[in-house]
């Protein structure tokens, strides 16, 4: 009798937090969406490119989502759902403030900066080795300094793939554009940035292209 | 460049990259890299810039944010 009460306490106090979870949704909330803060503000700080601003959002993010919880459809992609009110809300709320005039417009400059961009690439098999050689040695404030530069819907683009692993389909439901937008949004971000990850490292002096590459027939 | 596959695979390389290709496409991007070093190169470049960007974007929330959305949480939950 004494025995089987002991055995049998722990369970009954394993379940508790369990079972206030399924009822109340502030530990639910709690459990589900809290963990996504540390991403969530990454993202943040790539809109709004300065801290101040992301801690805003990300606040504003989470309030709005625990409002909306209920309407969550539990079994659905949580990430991806928070992912749509950080964007909304940056849409509407912190865009707007942005001093950058080119902040929301990409179709003017995309066309020269690409120009420029594409230009640093490289082409031959073995200058190509020598570009991902230098990208791959960069200090991350120079991937921020770039990522940071490019238009914002390249951008964003650029983050939701390559930081978050969003599926197409997913980065157009977040972005509200149709998949096509986001291919080609994903690949003149990803253009842009590689030429300006090029150009920087030839700047810092890294060999890049064939004609610097060390020794580079051989390779 | 023609009729090598190259004009193919430069073209879906980035589709390939972020494995959104159907898995026959995929089986065929992933034949012709095997035997051509210039797209293989390509597809290098782009998953060196991928990883480039996720390290750099790697980010930890400031204690303070976190303690300040669950504050604003358990407000809205008290005044319900």
């Amino acid at each position: 009798m004494g025995a089987t009460s002991v055995l049998e306490r722990p369970h009954i106090v394993d379940l508790a937090p369990m079972t206030s979870v399924d009822t109340d949704p502030r530990a639910l909330f709690e459990e589900q969406a809290v963990p996504f803060l540390d991403q969530l503000y990454g993202a943040a700080l790539r809109m709004t490119r300065n801290p101040a601003d992301a801690q805003d959002l990300v606040q504003e993010t989470f309030v709005k989502a625990y409002a909306a919880f209920a309407q969550f459809e539990q079994g659905t992609n949580l990430k991806a759902w928070l992912y749509r009110i950080l964007t909304n809300t940056f849409i509407n709320v912190y865009r707007k403030k942005q001093r950058d005039p080119y902040q929301g417009t990409t179709s003017d400059l995309e066309d020269w900066q690409l120009g420029n961009a594409e230009s640093a690439t490289a082409t031959g098999t073995s200058s190509r080795s020598a570009e991902a050689e230098a990208i791959d040695h960069l200090p991350d404030s120079a991937v921020k300094d770039a990522l940071q530069s490019i238009p914002e819907d390249f951008r964003l683009a650029v983050y939701l793939a390559d930081v978050e692993g969003f599926s197409y389909q997913e980065i157009a439901d977040i972005m509200k554009t149709p998949v096509g937008t986001v291919m080609s949004r994903l690949h003149r971000g990803r253009r842009l940035l590689r030429g300006l990850l090029t150009e920087y490292a030839e700047g810092r002096g890294i060999p890049v292209t064939a004609k610097d590459a060390p020794k580079g027939s051989s390779r | 460049m023609t009729d090598c596959g190259c004009t193919k695979a430069k073209a879906e390389l980035e589709e390939f990259l972020h494995n959104e290709l159907a898995s026959d496409d995929a089986a065929d991007i992933r034949e012709h890299l095997a035997g051509c070093t210039d797209c293989e190169s390509e597809l290098h470049v782009g998953r060196v810039l991928t990883d480039a960007v996720q390290r750099a974007c790697k980010e930890v929330a400031p204690e303070q944010l976190r303690d300040q959305v669950l504050f604003s949480i358990r407000q809205i939950q008290s005044t319900h």
